[in-house]
């Protein structure tokens, strides 16, 4: 089956080699892999940059994804697997420099390495808001108050406990951290927290059949395909408690629980709730190096720090400048699998600008 | 309509087809950041009055948009006016100024200084 | 010195005299209504005052603020002579004038016009020793005065020379006064200098004088140079009528609002006849424009404090209720007014005057038995005897570093303390006052001061600046109020708790409410000084930034405040500090919101570098 879809997909290598374009793919995400893999199967040079050690991106750091609970390392190495080696993979490098001549872009990279391309994609992906800006929460302050993706590494070390080693009883989750919230500056939805505090709560009640688990939603917005499915079974066969109100405050008791402040919006009245471990949903913000990039590379990024696109339903792998391409979570949060037919989209039109 | 011998009662229902609140369109002009709130209780659960009352800004809020205002005539000075909702409140919303708005709305001339 | 004309009167002193009389009659209606609207133990507090050695005090602050503007020197050189020149100068004519009078024509002194106009009635026959020189001093002084002039004209065009980014713009009242305060001036040089020939004069009118005469003799025809006599009595007719429908009303205003605050008359519960004083006494210089961040960063002019008090000058008491709403009350403006116009002080009485909050049930909850919610209310509990009382404060819980960072210091320093407001409490009740609302202020004040009391705390320390100044200055406890900056310089010093200097370069912001509100800058200099290296900044002390957070403001919008924070966030991090440290919750919570910085309270920064 696989092989069938290959050779549909993609035309063979010998007969493109010619024509053959290079291009420099910034951010080795998901996104990042995807566009590469599909770019070198049409027989391009791909130089992929990545600021960190390894590929892969937030996806490299996730246990099992919503809503089918596949395991996040399945999905990454056949991501992988695709790429087959095809694009060379630069690591523990940023742009330093970039300018543009004629149809061309000459990249100056931080370990000094000049690279020329013909056009340049840019997947610099999204970065985790950091739950210390926080301070009324209490992240970094008490010491069972957690973080999403720090669950996430729970899971994936198979390691869900309180800071004594205990097994929580009760646990809570706190939708919408740093996302729609002006005080922070991002105004925007996530998109991704609320179904990932749903899949989170299912699997606490699965690994703790008796904790009780309870998520504080501001709305619940589960929009995709079968995430309603997940939502039913986490209120139909897990019991998971959803209290529609949003944390005003954490604080801490003698014996490190969680206090909680809230109001019950649907009942119309504050509510104080003890847990043994609170979970914040961290929302997605623009990546931490997005302004210098655009600065070097002459990028806008819209009032929210995502970057603009030319249009937003009919160009939007199209940055402002030309021969810049953009897809993935740069331009705004998106889920894995919206992500990576972003990046499929970017790359077929990064294929006919480079043939044009 | 068929009247099944017992009636509901009127006064329990929200009616936004007679209802015009015109105290929140006078809210709103005065306060703008009003219509951005999104109901999310966070004033409501950091409040230092609401503690100890039914004060609830959230859905003192709520109810003047829906043009009841009999409702929290009576409990809108409770507050302490500490602006601790405000500074938690993560839309920016100008919570000490609404209620002071509201209370002079609802009480002007009428209570002593 | 000889009277050149027997007859002492020329119909051109005819507007000037009006014009005097007009003022004159004004200024004593006015100073009678001022003085009716006193509150009776403030007419005393005046009498009292006037009739005492420290009449003199007030007398040389007049002198020295009211006539050389020694402030305003402090602030620009530029400015403070233009200031003195146009003032004293002017001052000095008049006097002079009298002087001249006095002794060489004494029984004119009834005349009020003889020694404005007196070249014009007087000539100097031979050369005597005495009319020279006066003669010269009061050259001098014009020229003086018109040094001023030429200064204020460049001011106009060219503010930046002044140290000024901005100024106020001139409204038709303020038009006409300011035409015809700088033709008067001009005018006066003029005739005394057309008249040299006649009535003699010293190095400038005579010289100028001369420089005319090469151009046409004008002393054979004295009609055709008249007008000029009229000219300068209309230019001073028509200031003077304006005198009190324009800016200039504070040259009058000012000496009686000096003597006024000497007294100690302040304004407490409304704005009564010392607040008229005061809102006159603005100049409308406009100096207060350039320290207001509402004007600077968010652009919201018309809520600084000079066009808040115009509004109240021109009775538009609804505008004047928006300027004091939205007003930050950071009092940069306070402290930068060369007059010394406490604005905080007339804004509270607007906003006082016009909001209707309290009633007898409004908190009634704070006793146990009418809590609506049939909860046990947690400041209805006893509390136990201590040393040391920890009221955190409202918006301390909302930055709980803070709260936790002062548990520990206060454990660690071995007080017996107990941490009251751990579950939340009630209002200082700063904020209900800062809104207008003195009546609900006090019923918070007396609950909580009923707590305290309680606990016969020798001590009692706050997190909160606004708490602070409130506990310190309006409630009467029985008990040393400390703001956590100051504790914590005591513990210091007295060595109960020790801390090992970790060498981070710091700056720390002085939040208004503690600063330059309460006068505390000191304290957490020196404690900050014995962890890291302080950096200073040119917003330091006093001269401290407001973050825009200030919990005076009803109105403001949060993308303002946050514009405010954002700037002064910029502003004190220019030399790269590691941390940004401040003593407050709120200006805390704006500089954290910024992002642009590690912000840290400074018992954070002691209580992470304490030696146990």
């Amino acid at each position: 089956m696989g092989k069938i879809s290959e050779n549909l997909n993609y035309p063979k290598i010998s007969v493109v080699v010619k024509n053959m374009k290079s291009i420099a793919i910034i951010g080795s995400g998901i996104a990042g892999i995807e566009a590469a893999s599909r770019l070198s199967k049409f027989g391009h040079k791909v130089y992929l940059i990545e600021k960190n050690s390894e590929i892969g991106g937030y996806v490299a750091q996730w246990d099992r994804l919503f809503p089918s609970q596949t395991e996040a390392k399945t999905v990454l190495n056949d991501l992988i697997k695709k790429l087959n080696n095809r694009a060379e993979v630069l690591t523990n490098v940023t742009v330093q420099h970039c300018e543009k001549k004629d149809r061309q872009f000459e990249l100056v990279l931080t370990d000094n390495k000049h690279l020329v391309v013909d056009a340049i994609l840019v997947t610099t992906g999204f970065d985790i808001f950091r739950a210390e800006r926080k301070e009324e929460y209490g992240y970094g302050i008490y010491e069972n108050v957690i973080t999403s993706s720090d669950l996430e590494k729970m899971f994936a070390e198979n390691n869900v406990v309180c800071k004594n080693g205990e097994s929580p009883k009760r646990l809570a989750f706190v939708h919408c951290v740093g996302s729609r919230d002006e005080k922070v500056g991002n105004r925007h939805c996530s998109k991704v927290c609320c179904a990932t505090a749903v899949k989170q709560a299912c699997e606490i009640k699965e690994l703790y059949p008796s904790c009780e688990v309870f998520n504080l939603y501001m709305d619940l917005r589960m929009f995709d395909r079968h995430f309603e499915d997940m939502y039913h079974e986490a209120q139909s066969k897990y019991h998971v408690n959803f209290i529609r109100g949003r944390l005003s405050e954490a604080g801490e008791n003698k014996e490190h629980q969680v206090i909680i402040k809230t109001e019950d919006t649907l009942a119309g009245k504050p509510l104080k709730l003890t847990v043994d471990l609170l979970v914040l949903m961290t929302g997605m913000e623009p990546c931490y190096l997005q302004k210098t990039i655009n600065s070097k590379l002459g990028l806008r990024s819209d009032t929210d720090g995502f970057l603009s696109t030319k249009n937003s339903f009919t160009e939007n792998n199209l940055s402002n400048a030309d021969g810049i391409f953009v897809a993935g979570t740069c331009t705004g949060p998106k889920t894995i699998p919206e992500t990576l037919a972003d990046s499929r989209a970017a790359a077929g039109l990064l294929n006919s600008y480079l043939m044009s | 309509m068929i009247n099944f011998g017992y009636q509901r009662n009127e006064s329990a229902t929200l009616d936004l087809d007679t209802t015009h609140s015109e105290l929140y369109k006078k809210l709103l002009d005065k306060e703008p950041s009003a219509a951005t709130c999104i109901s999310c209780g966070t004033c409501a659960a950091t409040c230092s009055a609401g503690q100890f009352t039914d004060f609830n800004l959230r859905k003192i809020m709520l109810l003047c948009k829906r043009g009841d205002m009999q409702s929290f005539k009576p409990i809108i000075n409770r507050c302490m006016v500490c602006g601790k909702c405000q500074l938690a409140c993560p839309k920016g919303v100008n919570t000490r100024n609404i209620v002071l708005i509201l209370n002079k709305y609802l009480h002007a001339g009428k209570i002593s200084k | 010195m000889q009277e050149r004309l027997v007859n002492s009167f020329d119909p051109f002193v005819i507007p000037y005299t009006f014009g005097l009389i007009f003022l004159l009659t004004y200024l004593f209606i006015a100073l009678i209504r001022v003085i009716q609207a006193l509150p009776n133990d403030d007419k005393f507090k005046l009498l009292k005052h006037i009739f005492s050695l420290k009449i003199f005090k007030s007398m040389k602050e007049i002198f020295l603020e009211c006539l050389l503007h020694v402030k305003i020197w402090k602030k620009n050189w530029t400015l403070g002579y233009m200031h003195t020149a146009l003032a004293f100068g002017w001052f000095m004519l008049i006097i002079l004038g009298h002087f001249e009078v006095q002794l060489f024509a004494p029984h004119r002194l009834n005349l009020p016009w003889y020694p404005i106009f007196f070249r014009y009635f007087m000539m100097e026959t031979e050369t005597t020793m005495q009319g020279s020189f006066f003669f010269f001093m009061m050259d001098l002084t014009l020229l003086l005065v018109l040094s001023g002039l030429v200064l204020a004209i460049i001011k106009r065009f060219r503010r930046k020379l002044f140290g000024m980014k901005r100024t106020t713009k001139l409204r038709w009242n303020d038009q006409i006064a300011v035409i015809a305060l700088w033709s008067i001036f001009p005018l006066r040089f003029l005739a005394e200098s057309f008249y040299s020939e006649i009535s003699g004069g010293s190095f400038l009118t005579a010289g100028m004088g001369s420089i005319f005469h090469w151009f046409y003799n004008f002393t054979e025809n004295e009609i055709y140079i008249r007008p000029i006599w009229w000219a300068y009595s209309i230019a001073l007719a028509v200031f003077f009528i304006m005198l009190p429908w324009s800016r200039f009303t504070h040259i009058l205003t000012e000496p009686l609002f000096i003597i006024m605050r000497n007294a100690g008359i302040r304004e407490e519960h409304r704005n009564s006849g010392y607040g008229k004083v005061e809102i006159y006494s603005c100049s409308r210089c406009g100096i207060c424009l350039d320290p207001c961040q509402l004007v600077s960063v968010a652009s919201l002019r018309d809520s600084a404090a000079i066009n808040y008090t115009r509004h109240l000058r021109l009775w538009k008491s609804e505008k004047a209720h928006q300027a004091a709403s939205i007003c930050l009350m950071c009092n940069r403006c306070t402290k930068a007014c060369p007059v010394g116009v406490d604005t905080a002080a007339l804004k509270l009485n607007t906003k006082h005057e016009v909001v209707t909050f309290h009633t007898d049930q409004q908190y009634d909850y704070l006793t146990s038995k009418t809590a609506e919610s049939g909860a046990e209310p947690a400041i209805a509990k006893t509390l136990e005897p201590t040393d040391v009382i920890y009221f955190a404060g409202c918006m301390t819980h909302l930055t709980p570093a803070t709260k936790l960072a002062m548990t520990k210091i206060l454990e660690t320093s071995g007080e017996r303390f107990s941490f009251i407001d751990e579950d939340g409490s009630i209002c200082c009740g700063r904020p209900v006052l800062l809104a207008g609302a003195r009546k609900s202020a006090n019923e918070l004040m007396k609950k909580n001061a009923e707590l305290f009391k309680q606990t016969n705390a020798k001590i009692l320390v706050t997190s909160c600046p606004i708490c602070y100044k409130f506990f310190k200055e309006n409630y009467d406890l029985d008990m040393r109020v400390l703001h956590h900056s100051q504790y914590i310089q005591e513990l210091l010093k007295e060595g109960k708790i020790k801390v090992d200097p970790n060498g981070a370069k710091i700056v720390f912001h002085d939040p208004c409410e503690l600063g330059r509100n309460s006068g505390v800058y000191d304290a957490p200099r020196e404690v900050l000084k014995s962890v890291g290296e302080l950096q200073s900044t040119a917003y330091d002390g006093a001269e401290s930034l407001c973050c825009g957070h200030s919990i005076a403001t009803e109105s403001l919008p949060y993308r303002k405040r946050h514009m405010i924070a954002n700037d002064a966030v910029e502003k004190l991090t220019t030399d790269h500090p590691d941390v940004l440290a401040t003593a407050c919750p709120a200006c805390k919570k704006a500089f954290s919101e910024t992002n642009k910085i590690a912000v840290k309270d400074l018992a954070e920064i002691v209580a992470e570098n304490l030696k146990c």
